[in-house]
């Protein structure tokens, strides 16, 4: 159990609706593993973003459990879910998210500001993580000029930078074409195998599901099905 | 704190002409505060130094019945100090009288006092250089108003003790020129002992002036200091301080108009940011701090901009003066010509402090806000 990185059980969600409820997440039990590189699947409105919203402590179960790195998301307060995202989690949004008044650099070394790193350190890890995705020669551009690749390679480094042990990526591929999208599956698969890093995925891309290890199936609120599999791609 | 601050700069920085737009009219509301309290500060000083210089003296010693504001208490205010009592004042002895420059007729009023006095600049040695018969020194605007000059005679009729008409010719010794109309405006001045002479009023004063600050005590007489011979200044300065604070209110009102509407502006067009912030891992309130911080930046870069065309124009101001309308002139309080601003320690950092300290809550009050965002929301950016 206490290996688990992530632990729900029973999660429900429900949304305010009108004078009622929406219920979004209907008993969700599901165990991830350090190190797992997995996809949340299923038509739209089945909970996908709702489930990794409440996995990366954005939002919290209306009934159950969701335990992140041993902690219950519900009990935490705003400062400690907020120590827990920027010490622990990383984002990959599928419109990137960039601040775009900040340059690559300065994005992806911003989750570093918040802890207590030198300024050489920084340098230092945001470079780094700028060569994992390969575009360290575009440090000082403004997000404007990038393109959707480029855009998104960003956004896996300021995900990644900080070494966290949880990655979420929302529908990561969407704005990208084949060429890009299998770019950044391929990048994300060796962060997983050098780092160790835990992913998981919410996605409708069929690219997206040849790379993936796990394949959790949700409809409407519920898992239908969830196996392991054999990656299509490898690196 | 650090951070909030960096990143405020950053993002406003980032942010290009609103920045720009806002930075200008909070400095022009700073530069137009610190200009106008500067010159009012500055007439303040002159007109005190310049009413002191020529009207006050250290204080004055006023006979009870005379009535500054009541010229029907001319006739009567005026009495014999007992001698003993004279030590370093000098007297002053109103009368009522009329001359008739060019065939017009002008009510004047003759300040008779001490030819041999130092103690005001009213050159009263020149009543002594004349050689005329009744010799008067005037000042300039007295001398435009009645189209008089050095050396002109003019009609003079007044009335004497027993209320008797008198006239006789006055020769004008000097027209001075000075920034206090309440000793120039209709008004001549001439030796004491001659208009005691012509009124037959010996040793009568309406009033003295001081030499020194030492309060007289005399019976019917009561002595005003210097501080209460200046409070209508002083009251008058603090009217106009009022009246012109309601103008740079407006104005650094509609600058802090302009910061909370972008606060509140880029409250909503930045909710992804903030919701990226959020899963960053910054806390609501530290992005409430941040948007803060970037009104309280506005204010700072405001004040670095009206630093860099303020100071020189005020250390301009401050050496060669503001020339001050003619019409100004006749509002019966010392002004100069020329104003040159005076500008405080204490004047120039309160208004920083009232800047900065409101500019930082008129962009608190909407980035409050950020606090109660659902960021999930603000990530899909669907707030209303
Ligand atoms: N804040 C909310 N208020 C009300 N209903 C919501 C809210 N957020 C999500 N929902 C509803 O919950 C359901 C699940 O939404 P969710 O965004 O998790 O779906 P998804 O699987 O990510 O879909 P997609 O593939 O389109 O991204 C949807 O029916 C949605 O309308
Ligand atoms: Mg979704």
């Amino acid at each position: 159990m206490s290996e688990n990185i992530i632990s729900l059980k029973n999660v429900v969600k429900k949304f305010p609706v009108g004078d009622g409820f929406f219920t979004a997440l209907k008993g969700i039990d599901l165990e991830f593993e350090k190190g797992e590189f997995a996809g949340l699947i299923g038509p739209s409105g089945s909970g996908k973003t709702t489930l990794l919203n409440i996995m990366g402590s954005l939002d919290a179960p209306t009934e159950g459990q969701a335990l992140v790195m041993g902690k219950d998301i519900a009990t935490l307060s705003h400062k400690q879910s907020a120590l827990l995202r920027n010490m622990h989690i990383g984002f990959v949004f599928q419109v990137y998210n960039l601040l775009p008044v900040y340059t690559v650099f300065e994005n992806v070394e911003f989750s570093l500001l918040l802890q207590n790193h030198t300024a050489a350190e920084r340098k230092k890890m945001v470079m780094d993580a700028l060569e994992w995705v390969g575009i360290e020669n575009q440090a000082d551009k403004k997000p404007a000029k990038l393109s959707g690749g480029e855009g998104q390679r960003v956004a896996i480094a300021r995900a990644m930078v900080k070494r966290p042990e949880i990655v979420l990526a929302d529908e990561p591929t969407a704005n990208l074409d084949a060429k890009n999208a299998h770019a950044i599956l391929k990048t994300m698969k060796q962060l997983n195998k050098e780092l160790g890093t835990t992913f998981v995925f919410s996605t409708h891309d069929e690219k997206v599901m040849g790379y993936l290890d796990r394949i959790i199936s949700l409809e409407d609120g519920k898992v239908v099905k969830d196996e392991v599999v054999e990656a299509q791609y490898t690196v | 704190m650090k951070l909030a601050f960096q990143l405020a700069y950053r993002n406003l920085m980032g942010a290009g002409l609103r920045t720009w737009l806002n930075v200008g009219v909070l400095s022009f509301a700073y530069v137009l505060i610190i200009l106008l309290n500067g010159i009012l500060d500055g007439w303040n000083e002159q007109a005190r130094t310049d009413t002191i210089a020529w009207e006050f003296g250290q204080g004055q010693l006023r006979y009870d019945e005379y009535d500054p504001y009541d010229p029907f208490t001319i006739l009567d205010g005026h009495a014999v100090l007992p001698a003993e009592k004279r030590d370093g004042l000098t007297p002053v002895l109103l009368r009522q009288g009329t001359i008739y420059p060019e065939g017009r007729m002008l009510s004047t009023l003759i300040k008779g006092i001490d030819a041999n006095q130092t103690i005001i600049t009213i050159p009263t040695a020149k009543l002594k250089e004349s050689d005329a018969a009744l010799p008067v020194v005037i000042g300039k605007r007295m001398a435009e108003s009645a189209n008089l000059k050095e050396g002109d005679e003019v009609l003079m009729r007044w009335r004497d003790k027993h209320g008797t008409y008198d006239a006789a010719k006055v020769t004008v010794a000097a027209v001075f020129d000075g920034n206090v109309s309440t000793v120039d405006n209709g008004q001549m001045w001439m030796d004491i002992e001659k208009l005691r002479e012509i009124t037959q009023l010996e040793q009568s004063a309406t009033y003295y002036i001081a030499s020194t600050d030492v309060p007289v005590k005399a019976e019917g007489w009561t002595y005003f200091s210097q501080d209460e011979l200046l409070q209508d200044l002083t009251d008058m300065i603090e009217m106009k301080k009022y009246s012109s604070s309601i103008m740079y209110g407006m104005l650094l009102l509609i600058a802090l108009l302009a910061i909370f509407d972008t606060q509140v502006l880029s409250i909503f067009r930045r909710q992804r940011e903030i919701g990226t912030y959020i899963s960053l891992g910054m806390t609501r309130w530290k992005v409430v701090t941040l948007f803060t911080f970037e009104g309280t930046m506005y204010s700072i870069l405001a004040t670095i901009v009206g630093s860099i065309y303020g100071i020189p124009l005020f250390i301009y101001l401050a050496n060669t003066g503001m020339g001050m309308p003619e019409l100004s002139q006749d509002m019966g309080v010392a002004i100069a010509e020329r104003i040159y601003p005076v500008y405080s320690v204490g004047l120039i950092f309160s208004t920083v402090l009232l800047v900065v300290v409101s500019a930082t809550i008129v962009s608190f009050l909407p980035a409050r806000k950020i606090a109660k965002m659902n960021p999930v929301d603000a990530l899909k950016g669907k707030m209303q």
